[in-house]
C-alpha cells in the first residue's frame, strides 16, 4: 500500500521570545505500509520531534501529516489521543514501563484502552520473555525491559510501530537483538516500524532510510534488498 | 550562597516553583497561626479577664464571718501584710415579684472603691431608698429604670431587720465584676437560685456589723488573674490573713460572749428583782389579805354578836312589852277599880247631893253629909291620886311603850343595819375570796414567770456556752460566681489548644517537609553536576536550606502576625457571648508560642532539607547524575488472597499496587484527610454532643415540662390547694410529688452540690425521670437498696456503684448512702433516694415540696398559663419550666457555634493543602508515568481517573481513620470543654458523620478538579526524556 503514511511540508517552530526556532523545517516523506523505516539523522536534527508529531504526541506548527488515508495534523486533542491510543504503538528509549506493574501487567495496562488487542501473554512469549511474565521492571534487565516496552506497543495491534532511540540505552547484543525483534515484528506481522537512531549503520537493514538534517529531510532512500541485522556489523 | 550564578538560580528557584514556595508558605503559615493563634487564645483570655477585673477594681481576698465583722476586724485585716486596702460591706439576700412568681435577689452595698460596678443605664444611687439592679436581670423581670421594687426577706424576720426600707426605686442597671456569667450564684431562700444583683448605698443597711469584707492584695493587680502566680501570690497574702483569724475570732467570740452575758447578768439581776418585788407584793398582798380576812371574821362575829343582842333586846323587848301590857292591864284594872271606885263615890257623891239636896240638915245627915263629904273628898282624893297614880303609870306605860317601839324600831334599824352589814361582809368576802384568788394567780403568774425566767436564764447560759467560735472564711476570687469557670475555659481553650493546633502543626510540618524532600530528590541532577563542577557540600545545599528558611521563616511570620490577631479575637468573642460584661479583649503577641511553633517549624523542615542534601550530596557526582535506581514493584499482601484479587480489574490492581508502593504519600494523605475528617467530625460531633445535652435531658430523662416549688411556710391545706389546683387543670396530664432538696454530697475529698430527690410514688415516677444506663441504655427502678446518682455526679465525686457518698444535713448531720446506680443525666446533678431510704437515713419523712407536671399533647402552648394559675395559690412559691432551661442552654452554648465554625474552616483548609500538596507531589513524581499513558492513548479523563482512583481510596481510608482519630479526639475535647453542672454528649450524631465525610469528599473532589488541569498540562514529550 503506498503512501501508508504521508508527511508534507511539516514544520515545528519553537518561539523563544523574540527568537523562532525551527526544530522541524518541512519536511515530506511518505512510508508504504509494511515497511521497516529508520530515520537517521545527528542529535538535534529534528527527527524525534517528527516522531511525536507523527505519534500524535505533538503537533506540529504547519503541514500535513495522513496515516491510513485520515488527516491527523487536523484532529483536535481527543482526536489525537484517540489515534495513540488505537493506531499508535511507541516504544521508547528508556522503555517507561510502570514500575509497579509486572511485565504482563505492563502489557495489560496498553491493553485495557484497546479496541482488538492481542493476547497479551502471547506477545510475550514472542518477544521471548514467556518465562518472566510476572517480573517487575525493576527485575528485568534493559534488554528484557524493552522487549515488554515492545510487547507492550505490540500488543495495542497498531498500524505504526513507532520507535525512538530503542536501542540508545543498551548495550550492542541487546540492542541488536532488540533491532531483530523489530524486523521480525515487521517482517512477520507486516506492521509498518518505524526506528529512530543516531546510528546510520543501521542503514541496510531497512526498506527505507529517510536521512534528517537540520530539520529537513537531507535524503530518502529505498532498499530493496534490506539485510537482516544479524548481518550489521558496527 | 555567596556566588553570583548560585544566588541568581535560588531567586531563579523561587520565581520558578512559585507554586511549591507558596505551598510551603502557606502551610507553615497556617500551621504556625493555628499553633500560637489557639494557644495564645488562652492566656489572651486571661489578660483581658485580668484587664477587666483590674478595671473593676475586683477585690482579691473576701473575708466572711459567722459572727459579723467590727470595725476592729477591719483595722486588723488592714494591717496584715499584703493587704493593700480593705474595704467592708454589707450583703443579703431578698425575695422580690418577678413576673408573679419570686425571685432571689443579692442585695450588696456599694463599696467605696472595690468591685465597681459598670452602669449600664441610668446611675448609682445617691440616696438610701435607691437601688441599682443587676442589668441581666432587670431585662426581662418586668422591672424598668424609675419603678419601685419592693424586698422580701423570705424568712421569718422582717427584712427591715436588715434594711432600712423594703422599697427602693430602681434607678439604673449595672453590671458586675463579681458575677461575669450567667449564674448569680445560690442562696438559702426562696428558690434557692440567684437571679441576680441589686446594689444600693451603705446607708440603705441597718444593722450592727459588717457581713463582709473585701482586700486589695499588694502588687495582685500586675499580675494576670487566673495564672498560677496571681493565685500563689494570693495564695501566700491569704496566709497572712490566715494568721490574725484565729484572733479575730476570738475577739469577736468574745465580744459576743461577753454582750451576752452582761445581758445575761443584768436579766439575772433583773429576775432577782422582780423576784423580790414580787415576792414583797405578794407578802403585802397576803398581809392584806389576812388581815381583811380577821376584819372580816371579826364582823362577821360582831354581826353574829349583833344578832344576839338584838335578840336579847327583842327578847327584853318582848318581855317589857309583856310588862308592859300586863302594866296597862294592871293600869286598866286599877282604872276599873278606881271606875268603881269612883261609881262609888259618885253613889256616894249622889247620896251626898241628894241628901244635901233633901236639905236635911241634920247632924247626923250633917254629918252624915259631913262624913260622906270627907269620904268624898278622900274619894275624890283618893281617886284623884289614884288616877294620878294611874295616868302616871300610864304615863309610865306608855313611855314605856314608847320606849319600847323605840327599840323595836332602833331593832328593826340594827336589823337592817345588820343585814347590810352582812351583805357588806358578803361583797367583802366575794372581794377578798377574789382578791384571794387574784392572788393565787398572781403568785402562780409570777412563780411561772420567774421559773420562766430563770429556765431562759439557764437556756441563756447554755446558749452563751453553745454560742459557735465566730469562724471567719477567707475566699479568694474564686468564690465569685463564674469566676473560675472563666478561668476554667481558658484552660479548655488551652486544651483545646493542645490537641487541634498540634494536629495542624504536625500535618504542617510533615508536609514542608516532604515538599523539601522532594524538592531535593527533584533536584538530583542538578546537585550532581554542582558537585561534579566542584562546589561545595555548603554551598550546594545552602539553596536549599535557604529556599526552606525563607519559606518558613516568612510563613511563620506570616502565620504569627495573623494568628496571633484574629484566632484569640474569634475565640474571646465567641467566650463573649457567655461573658458578655467582660468587654475587654487584649490580644497581644505572645512570642513565646509564636517563636516556639516557628522553631518547631524551622526545625521540621531544615532538619527535613538538610538530611535530604545531605543524603544525597554523601552519593558521587556521576551517581548522582545517573537516575536513583527504580523502587522495586512489589507484590502486595492483597496478592496473596486470590480470592480478592481475581475479582479485582486489572487498574485496581495498579490502583493497589500504587497506593502500597507510595508509602510515604499513603500515609500522609490518610493522616492529613483523617486529621481533616477528624476536626470536622469534632466540630460537628461538639455541635451534637452539647446541643442534644437539651434534647437528650428534657426529652429523654426529664420528662416533666414543669416543676412547681411549694412554699416553705405555707400550710398544708394550702398546698393541698396548689396540688389540687394542679391536678384538676385539664391542660395538665400528669403530676408527681417529690422531695427536692440541695444538698451536698462528698465523696472522699471530693464534694458536690446535689439536687435530693425523693420522689413520692417512685412507679410513677417513670413518667417524669428516666432512670438508665447511657450505654446499655438499660433502665432502672428506684429501691431502698440505695441511692440513683447522676452520671457527672459519680464522675465528680469519683464514685461508682457499690460507693458509700456522705449526704451532709444541716441538721442531721453526715448521713451515709449506697449508690445503688448511676443514671444518665446531662443538666444538673441529682441525687435520688426513695422515701423508704430518705426516712431511714433522715429518720423522718420528706416533706413534698414540688411537683412535676406534664402538659397534655398539644397543650404545651399553655404550659406557662399553667404556671402562673399555679402560681396565684398561696402554696406554689415557683414555677420553673423545662423548656426555659433548654432556651437558656442553648443560649449559652452558642458562643460553641463560632468555635464550630473556626474549626470546619481550618479543617477545610487543612485538608485542601494537605491533598493539594501531596497530590502536587504525586503527580510531580510520576509524570513520566502518566505521560507514558497519555503516550499509550489514554485519555485526560482516565489519566486523572488513574490518580484520583487512589486519591479517593486515600480520601475514604482517611476519613475512616478520621472517624476513630476524630471519635478519640471528641471524647478528648468533650471532657476538657465540659462545665461542671452539665455532662456533654459522648455520642456524634450518624448525620454528623455523613456531613463530615461529604465535606472530606468535597474537598477533596475540589483538589481533584485543581489537579485536573494540572494532569491536563503535563507533556508526553516528559516521557521520552531520560529519567531525571
Amino acid at each position: 500500500m503506498k503512501d501508508f503514511v504521508k508527511l508534507e511540508g511539516i514544520t515545528k517552530i519553537y518561539k523563544m521570545g523574540e527568537v523562532e526556532i525551527r526544530a522541524v523545517d518541512g519536511i515530506d516523506f511518505a512510508i508504504n505500509k509494511g515497511e521497516f523505516v529508520i530515520i537517521v539523522g545527528p542529535s538535534g536534527a529534528g527527527k524525534t520531534t517528527v516522531l511525536n508529531i507523527l505519534g500524535g504526541m505533538d503537533t506540529a506548527t504547519g503541514g500535513k501529516i495522513t496515516v491510513d488515508g485520515a488527516d491527523i495534523t487536523s484532529c483536535n486533542s481527543r482526536q489525537l489521543t484517540s489515534y495513540r491510543r488505537n493506531d499508535i504503538g511507541f516504544v521508547f528509549q528508556f522503555y517507561n514501563l510502570v514500575p509497579n506493574l509486572t511485565a504482563l501487567e505492563n502489557v495489560e495496562l496498553a491493553l485495557q484502552i484497546c479496541k482488538d488487542p492481542l493476547d497479551a501473554r502471547e506477545v510475550l512469549e514472542e518477544v521471548g520473555l514467556g518465562g518472566r511474565l510476572d517480573n517487575f521492571p525493576a527485575q528485568l534487565s534493559g534488554g528484557e525491559q524493552q522487549r515488554v516496552s515492545i510487547a507492550r506497543a505490540l500488543a495495542k495491534n497498531p498500524k505504526l510501530l513507532l520507535c525512538d532511540e530503542p536501542t540508545g540505552a543498551l548495550d550492542y547484543n541487546t540492542g541488536k537483538s532488540i533491532l531483530k525483534l523489530l524486523q521480525d515484528m515487521c517482517r512477520e506481522r507486516g506492521m509498518t516500524v518505524i526506528v529512530i537512531t543516531h546510528n546510520s549503520a543501521l542503514a541496510p537493514m531497512a526498506d527505507r532510510l529517510i536521512r534528517i538534517k537540520n530539520g529537513k529531510v537531507s535524503g530518502m532512500e529505498q532498499n530493496s534488498s534490506p539485510v537482516s541485522i544479524d548481518e550489521i556489523e558496527w | 550562597m555567596s556566588r553570583k550564578a548560585l544566588r541568581k538560580d535560588f531567586y531563579m528557584e523561587i520565581r520558578r516553583s512559585l507554586g511549591r514556595f507558596l505551598s510551603i508558605f502557606f502551610i507553615v503559615a497556617i500551621g504556625v497561626a493555628f499553633f500560637s493563634g489557639i494557644r495564645s487564645a488562652e492566656p489572651d483570655m486571661r489578660l483581658s479577664g485580668d484587664a477587666y477585673f483590674d478595671r473593676q477594681n475586683l477585690m482579691d481576698i473576701k473575708v466572711v464571718s459567722t459572727l459579723g465583722l467590727t470595725a476592729d476586724d477591719l483595722k486588723a485585716l488592714e494591717k496584715v501584710d499584703g493587704i493593700q486596702k480593705v474595704e467592708a460591706g454589707y450583703s443579703t439576700d431578698a425575695l422580690c415579684s418577678v413576673n408573679d412568681s419570686k425571685k432571689v435577689v443579692h442585695i450588696s452595698s456599694l463599696l467605696p472603691s472595690m468591685n465597681e460596678l459598670t452602669v449600664e443605664e441610668g446611675r448609682l444611687p445617691e440616696t438610701a431608698d435607691e437601688c441599682i439592679v443587676d442589668v441581666d436581670f432587670l431585662t426581662g423581670s418586668g422591672y424598668a429604670v424609675g419603678d419601685k421594687i419592693t424586698f422580701l426577706s423570705g424568712t421569718d424576720d422582717k427584712i427591715t431587720d436588715t434594711l432600712k426600707t423594703d422599697t427602693y426605686t430602681i434607678v439604673g442597671t449595672a453590671s458586675s465584676p463579681c458575677y461575669i456569667s450567667f449564674h448569680r450564684g445560690s442562696s438559702t431562700i426562696g428558690t434557692g437560685t440567684v437571679s441576680g444583683f441589686v446594689s444600693v448605698l451603705e446607708d440603705s443597711f441597718d444593722m450592727d456589723v459588717y457581713t463582709e469584707m473585701y482586700a486589695a492584695v499588694d502588687g495582685a493587680k500586675e499580675l494576670t488573674a487566673f495564672t498560677d502566680e496571681y493565685d500563689d501570690h494570693v495564695e501566700k497574702t491569704i496566709d497572712e490573713v490566715e494568721k490574725i483569724r484565729k484572733a479575730r475570732e476570738d475577739a469577736r467570740y468574745q465580744e459576743i460572749v461577753d454582750e451576752a452575758t452582761d445581758k445575761l447578768n443584768d436579766a439575772k439581776k433583773e429576775l432577782e428583782d422582780a423576784k423580790n418585788e414580787a415576792a414583797d407584793k405578794l407578802n403585802d398582798a397576803k398581809t392584806k389579805l389576812d388581815d381583811g380576812r380577821n376584819q372580816l371574821e371579826n364582823a362577821k362575829t360582831e354581826i353574829s354578836n349583833g344578832y344576839a343582842q338584838l335578840e336579847d333586846s327583842r327578847n327584853q323587848l318582848i318581855q317589857k312589852q309583856n310588862e308592859v301590857s300586863q302594866g296597862y292591864e294592871d293600869l286598866n284594872a286599877q282604872a276599873d277599880v278606881l271606875n268603881g271606885k269612883v261609881e262609888e263615890l259618885n253613889q256616894v257623891k249622889a247620896q251626898y247631893e241628894a241628901l244635901a239636896a233633901s236639905g236635911m240638915t241634920d247632924e247626923q245627915t250633917q254629918y252624915t253629909l259631913q262624913v260622906m263629904y270627907a269620904q268624898i273628898t278622900e274619894g275624890d282624893a283618893q281617886i284623884e291620886a289614884a288616877r294620878t297614880q294611874i295616868d302616871a303609870a300610864r304615863g309610865q306605860l306608855d313611855s314605856g311603850q314608847q320606849q319600847i317601839n323605840d327599840a323595836w324600831a332602833q331593832i328593826e334599824q340594827a336589823q337592817s343595819e345588820l343585814a347590810s352589814g352582812e351583805s357588806e361582809l358578803a361583797s367583802k368576802e366575794q372581794e377578798l375570796n377574789d382578791a384571794q384568788a387574784e392572788y393565787d394567780d398572781a403568785k402562780s403568774e409570777a412563780d411561772t414567770k420567774i421559773k420562766d425566767g430563770e429556765k431562759k436564764i439557764k437556756d441563756a447560759e447554755k446558749d452563751i456556752s453553745k454560742i459557735e467560735h465566730a469562724k471567719w472564711y477567707i475566699y479568694d476570687r474564686s468564690t465569685l460566681t463564674e469566676y473560675t469557670s472563666y478561668g476554667e475555659n481558658a484552660d479548655r481553650m488551652k486544651a483545646i489548644g493542645e490537641v487541634f493546633p498540634v494536629l495542624f502543626f504536625l500535618v504542617a510540618a510533615l508536609i514542608s517537609l516532604t515538599t523539601m524532600t522532594r524538592m531535593v530528590e527533584e533536584q538530583r541532577t542538578q546537585i550532581g553536576t554542582l558537585k561534579a563542577l566542584g562546589y561545595e557540600r555548603h554551598s550546594i545545599a545552602g539553596k536549599y536550606i535557604g529556599y526552606a528558611c525563607l519559606a518558613t521563616i516568612s510563613g511563620s511570620i506570616f502565620g504569627i502576625l495573623v494568628g496571633e490577631k484574629i484566632l484569640p479575637y474569634i475565640i474571646i468573642t465567641a467566650y463573649g457571648i457567655m461573658y458578655q460584661h467582660i468587654d475587654t479583649v487584649l490580644i497581644p503577641y505572645n512570642m513565646y508560642y509564636g517563636m516556639a511553633a516557628s522553631l518547631a517549624a524551622l526545625a521540621c523542615t531544615l532538619i527535613a532539607t538538610i538530611f535530604s542534601c545531605f543524603n544525597e550530596l554523601r552519593e558521587q557526582a556521576a551517581e548522582l547524575m545517573r537516575p536513583p535506581t527504580p523502587k522495586q514493584g512489589k507484590r502486595v499482601f492483597m496478592e496473596r488472597i486470590p480470592f480478592l484479587w481475581k475479582r479485582l480489574s486489572f487498574i485496581w490492581k495498579a490502583t493497589v499496587r500504587n497506593l502500597i508502593r507510595y508509602k510515604k504519600r499513603f500515609f500522609m494523605t490518610v493522616f492529613g484527610i483523617g486529621g481533616c475528617m477528624a476536626l470536622l467530625l469534632v466540630g460537628f460531633g461538639l455541635k451534637d454532643s452539647i446541643f442534644d445535652i437539651a434534647v437528650l435531658q428534657y426529652e429523654e430523662i426529664q420528662l416533666y415540662d414543669g416543676n412547681v416549688i411549694l412554699e416553705e411556710d405555707a400550710s398544708s391545706e394550702e398546698k393541698e390547694e396548689t396540688y389540687d389546683k394542679l391536678v384538676s387543670d385539664k391542660r395538665v396530664e400528669e403530676t408527681a410529688e417529690n422531695f427536692l432538696q440541695q444538698v451536698e454530697v462528698t465523696h472522699g475529698k471530693e464534694k458536690q452540690d446535689v439536687y435530693l430527690n425523693v420522689p413520692r410514688d417512685v412507679n410513677e415516677f417513670s413518667d417524669f425521670v428516666i432512670f438508665k444506663d447511657r450505654v446499655t441504655g438499660e433502665r432502672y427502678e428506684l429501691d431502698d437498696s440505695g441511692a440513683i446518682i447522676s452520671e457527672k455526679t459519680a464522675k465528680m465525686l469519683d464514685a461508682g456503684v457499690g460507693d458509700t457518698v456522705i449526704i451532709k444535713d444541716d441538721v442531721k448531720g453526715e448521713l451515709e448512702v449506697k449508690i445503688a446506680k448511676i443514671c444518665e443525666n446531662y443538666i444538673g446533678h441529682y441525687i435520688y433516694l426513695s422515701e423508704d431510704l430518705y426516712e431511714q437515713l433522715y429518720g423522718e419523712a420528706p416533706e413534698y415540696n414540688s411537683i412535676y407536671y406534664t402538659m397534655k399533647e398539644g397543650k404545651m402552648d399553655e404550659l406557662e398559663k399553667v404556671g402562673e394559675s399555679i402560681l396565684e395559690t398561696d402554696g406554689a412559691l415557683s414555677v420553673s419550666y423545662t423548656n426555659n432551661m433548654q432556651q437558656q442552654l442553648d443560649d449559652m452554648l452558642g458562643s460553641l457555634d463560632i468555635v464550630l465554625v473556626v474549626l470546619v474552616i481550618s479543617a477545610g483548609m487543612l485538608a485542601f493543602v494537605v491533598l493539594y500538596n501531596l497530590n502536587n507531589i504525586n503527580i510531580t513524581e510520576r509524570k513520566r508515568e502518566l505521560a507514558t499513558l497519555k503516550v499509550l492513548g489514554f485519555f485526560d479523563n482516565e489519566v486523572s481517573a488513574y490518580v484520583y482512583r487512589e486519591n479517593m481510596i486515600l480520601t475514604v481510608l482517611g476519613s475512616a481513620v478520621g472517624i476513630l482519630l476524630g471519635k478519640i479526639l471528641h471524647q478528648f475535647v468533650i471532657v476538657t470543654v465540659e462545665i461542671d453542672s452539665a455532662m456533654f454528649g459522648r455520642n456524634i450524631d450518624f448525620s454528623s458523620f455523613v456531613y463530615s465525610f461529604l465535606i472530606t469528599m468535597g474537598f477533596s473532589f475540589f483538589v481533584n478538579g485543581v489537579m485536573y488541569f494540572k494532569l491536563k498540562r503535563i507533556d508526553m514529550v516528559e516521557s521520552l526524556k531520560s529519567v531525571e
